[in-house]
């Protein structure tokens, strides 16, 4: 696995896809936890946050087989819709290597490609274990 | 409903088994084995499947809307993943979720949350802002 750095920090990634909002994506999510589906679950964009770090993380040498997840954040500044149609940036907000594992933690916004307003941002540690643990 | 800052809310569990996690995967679209596949989980050594953190966390949000009303938005939620949550093949493992008010902001209120399963503390540092 690669070695990587505290040059890390600051790196920014985006993509040039969005994501739509679907009322059944909602649904089923609610349905998974048990929650009322007329309303979204405060954690339903972790689907698009993990697909976010997942196109970038590996292009810069991260395992993502060895990955565990250390902690997460949500902002939302409005519930997210059915009908909602996202776009996404990421960026390396901390990077450490402590006995060989390597946290790093991703912050991505959302906001809406229809006016460009801003919905959410999420932040996220990943852990990638080193070989030895 | 008003509350104070103090109040504590009436202790919510939830149980969770290899089927709730197998929807919860197919739902979140996070297929890795170690939530679904014993022998993958034990050959990166783990005692056995483990659940997803946010699938604990997904719950831990589902507790607070059961005190608060499923309609209220969580504006901001936050947790560390402390322990792992290990579900043996063929049982319900229970999830226990307390919380408290902390504090008071204008029509918002700061619940700090606490997850165990069978004593031990799976979360860490759990706090939702919520818009009444």
């Amino acid at each position: 696995m690669a070695v990587h750095g505290p040059d890390l920090v600051g790196r920014r990634f985006s993509s040039n896809h969005t994501r739509s909002v679907t009322a059944e994506a909602i649904s089923t999510f609610a349905a998974a936890i048990g929650a009322d589906s007329r309303f979204t679950p405060p954690t339903f964009l972790i689907s698009f946050s993990v697909a976010a770090a997942e196109e970038f993380l590996p292009t810069i040498g991260f395992d993502w087989a060895r990955v565990v997840h250390g902690d997460q954040r949500f902002l939302h500044h409005r519930d997210v819709r059915a009908g909602d149609e996202l776009s996404y940036s990421s960026e390396i907000e901390s990077y450490k290597n402590l006995a060989g594992n390597e946290f790093v933690s991703i912050r991505t916004d959302f906001i809406s490609a229809l006016d460009g307003e801003s919905i959410s941002s999420t932040w996220s540690t990943l852990v990638f274990r080193g070989e030895q643990s | 409903m008003s509350w104070s800052v103090g109040h504590e809310f009436t202790e919510k569990t939830f149980t969770v088994n290899r089927s709730a996690l197998k929807q919860y995967a197919d739902a979140s679209g996070d297929q890795n084995p170690i939530h679904q596949d014993e022998a993958f989980a034990q050959s990166v050594g783990l005692p056995n499947v483990i659940a997803h953190g946010m699938y604990t966390m997904a719950l831990a949000g589902e507790a607070i809307r059961n005190w608060v009303g499923s309609e209220k938005s969580l504006t901001e939620f936050s947790t560390r993943f402390a322990k792992p949550v290990v579900v043996p093949a063929g049982e319900d493992v229970p999830l226990t979720f307390t919380g408290k008010i902390s504090a008071i902001e204008g029509d918002q209120i700061i619940i700090d949350v606490t997850a165990t399963c069978n004593g031990v503390k799976v979360l860490t540092q759990t706090k939702a802002r919520v818009q009444l």
